[in-house]
């Protein structure tokens, strides 16, 4: 078993050229292991492109994408190093999600007992006999990360993986990457649901048009993009304005009647309202989130091309 | 061997194996009964021109009845091995499993080997299934035509052996091809349709050549891939053919051909 350094996705400068479409461009970024990566983008940013390169599905135009250093290809038993659930794959309608699982493990050498253990897992046991035509979408996905998970591969790759989960469906992929990060794995996994990538990543890649925006810790990014505001409610909206003014704050009166305040701390709003003898019902420091930065930082770069 | 395994696990775990079973039998059946009736009834002094009663005189004969009649079976066994071999390659791209199956495998050369050799696996299969019943029926018709079994023959046994030989091949080249036209239905219909249609259709092409333009043209006939293979399994020498190993250079050079271009194909496509 490879250390835990070993196991990083390095993405080093990489383009993808189809026809006059630049879909990836000079990408470059690391996933650290041990932690949850989000890649984030626009639709038609290049994600999927992306990953599939990482996976030697795709030839690059340029560049290289290598996992624990060596590429996808090179690996001598990839299943067993690297998991992947990718958008547009798929299963034989009429096969067995079991015999999919079943058929897997033959071409990898693993033992046929792996299928089942990793139906268990996704709970798609009791359909695992019935004919893939017949899974609903959160069922297909569910299999998709019981495929991922047949070799307990060190690296897990997931392209849009909470697609037509339902909610405790959701829960459960996130509690279950989570815990795989735990034990030293590398995961990265594409997403649109930032409320949930807030949630469940550690460290964030954001693409749009094909190139690196931002990439680092989650709360690396929203700090440098989420400008921190303050909300606040009163009685004596016009005084409390009028003390916050006189500190070279802003004041933004809103629909449902409290103040967002700009460039004052919560304390010193606190201490000028009880200094001015205003009375105050709520003080909440509110951070920008994932969503926010999101937009912004790909404000301009989101249409399809 | 581990790809081959599971090849054929993908195959097995599919309707499509026993859809050409129920397919393949009644057309097997159908082409006994057509050699025996077609044996029954002719004669070489039915046909006028001398040059061809000698053909038929030659076909007629015991050893060459029954080369053909432990063979029967074999156009529509070949098409059928065909057909299966195009769906082993399409079926990737059609049901979208391309993907699981390049993941577990990156060295796509070894994937399509896999193919090859699965497909020649049902190649032999498919031959061991219309020889062994040609070997339960044949010698009843034999009996009923006055003659004898005659598999005592050696020239009976490498007929049977040649036959073996031009599933396998069709089986490559089934392979080969359906890398080639990656459309699942598009493969299916234009494998199919040219390998019935296809041979007279080209005859004419080459009968018209022959007629006006230039006599040695007939000797090309031996490309058609299925005159090839008629021509390598067909018996003893019968007068007016090329020898049968001209047959056997053309299918194994198609085979070939195929099979490397398709797997050269296989190699650079992307696969998303
Ligand atoms: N095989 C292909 N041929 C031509 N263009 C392609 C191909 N695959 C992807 N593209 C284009 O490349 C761009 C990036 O596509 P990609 O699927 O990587 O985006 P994505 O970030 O995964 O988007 P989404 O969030 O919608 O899944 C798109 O504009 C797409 O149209
Ligand atoms: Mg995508």
């Amino acid at each position: 078993m490879t250390g835990p350094a070993s196991d990083a996705i390095v993405v080093d400068h990489l383009s993808k050229q189809y026809k006059k479409l630049r879909a990836v461009d000079d990408l470059s970024f690391t996933v650290r292991s041990g932690r949850v990566t989000g890649f984030l983008g626009p639709n038609g940013a290049g994600k999927t492109t992306t990953l599939r390169m990482l996976l030697g599905l795709v030839t690059p135009t340029s560049g290289n994408a290598t996992i624990g250093g060596e590429r996808y290809t090179e690996l001598h038993d990839p299943i067993r190093h690297v998991g992947a659930v990718l958008e547009a794959s798929s299963a034989h309608r009429g096969r067995s999600g079991r015999n999919h699982l079943r058929m897997i493990c033959r071409a990898a050498g693993l033992p046929d007992s792996r299928a089942d253990e990793t139906l268990e897992l996704v709970g798609l046991t009791p359909a695992g006999k019935r004919k893939f035509k017949g899974y609903s979408l959160g069922m297909k996905q569910r299999l998709g990360i019981a495929a991922a998970m047949l070799g307990n591969p060190q690296v897990l790759i997931l392209d849009e993986p909470a697609n037509g989960l339902d909610p405790e469906g959701i829960r459960w992929m996130r509690d279950l990457l989570k815990a795989l990060a735990a034990e030293g794995r590398t995961v990265l996994v594409s997403s649109h649901l930032l409320g949930e990538m807030q949630v469940l990543a550690d460290d964030v890649v954001i693409v749009a048009a094909g190139k690196l925006v931002r990439q680092g810790p989650v709360d690396e990014v929203l700090g440098s993009m989420g400008t921190t505001q303050v909300r606040v409610r009163t009685p004596q909206a016009a005084e409390l304005t009028t003390a916050l003014s006189a500190l070279g704050a802003t004041v933004a009166p809103q629909a449902d009647g409290s103040l967002l305040v700009g460039g004052a701390e919560a304390a010193a709003i606190g201490h000028a309202a009880f200094t001015a003898s205003v009375e105050l019902h709520e003080l909440v420091a509110e951070r920008g989130d994932l969503e926010q930065v999101f937009l912004q930082l790909t404000a301009g770069m989101a249409g399809i091309r | 061997m581990n790809l081959i395994n599971a090849e054929l696990f993908k195959l097995r775990t599919t309707a499509i194996w026993w859809i050409m079973g129920i397919v393949l039998l009644p057309l097997y059946a159908a082409s006994v009964l057509a050699n025996w009736a077609q044996f029954a009834s002719t004669s070489p002094d039915q046909v006028s021109d001398p040059d061809q009663a000698e053909q038929v005189r030659a076909a007629l004969e015991p050893i060459n009845v029954a080369t053909t009649l432990y063979t029967s079976g074999q156009y529509f066994g070949i098409l059928i091995v065909l057909l299966l071999s195009a769906i082993i390659v399409t079926s990737e791209f059609f049901h979208l499993t391309a993907t699981a199956t390049f993941l577990v495998t990156p060295k796509r050369e070894s994937v399509i080997l896999a193919k090859f050799g699965a497909a020649v696996i049902v190649g032999v299969l498919v031959w061991l299934l219309t020889t062994l019943l040609n070997l339960i029926v044949v010698p009843l018709i034999m009996n009923n035509l006055d003659l004898s079994s005659q598999l005592g023959e050696g020239a009976v046994w490498r007929a049977i052996g040649l036959n073996l030989l031009a599933f396998v091949l069709w089986a490559v080249l089934g392979v080969g091809l359906g890398v080639l036209i990656k459309n699942q239905l598009a493969a299916t219909l234009i494998l199919g349709i040219v390998y019935v249609v296809g041979t007279s259709a080209i005859g004419l092409i080459f009968f018209l050549l022959t007629q006006y333009v230039a006599q040695w043209f007939e000797n090309l006939q031996v490309l058609i891939p299925t005159t090839a293979s008629q021509l390598m399994i067909s018996g003893t020498e019968l007068p007016g053919n090329p020898p049968r190993w001209v047959g056997a250079v053309v299918l194994i050079g198609y085979a070939v051909v195929a099979g490397f271009f398709g797997t050269w194909l296989t190699k650079r496509r992307d696969i998303s």
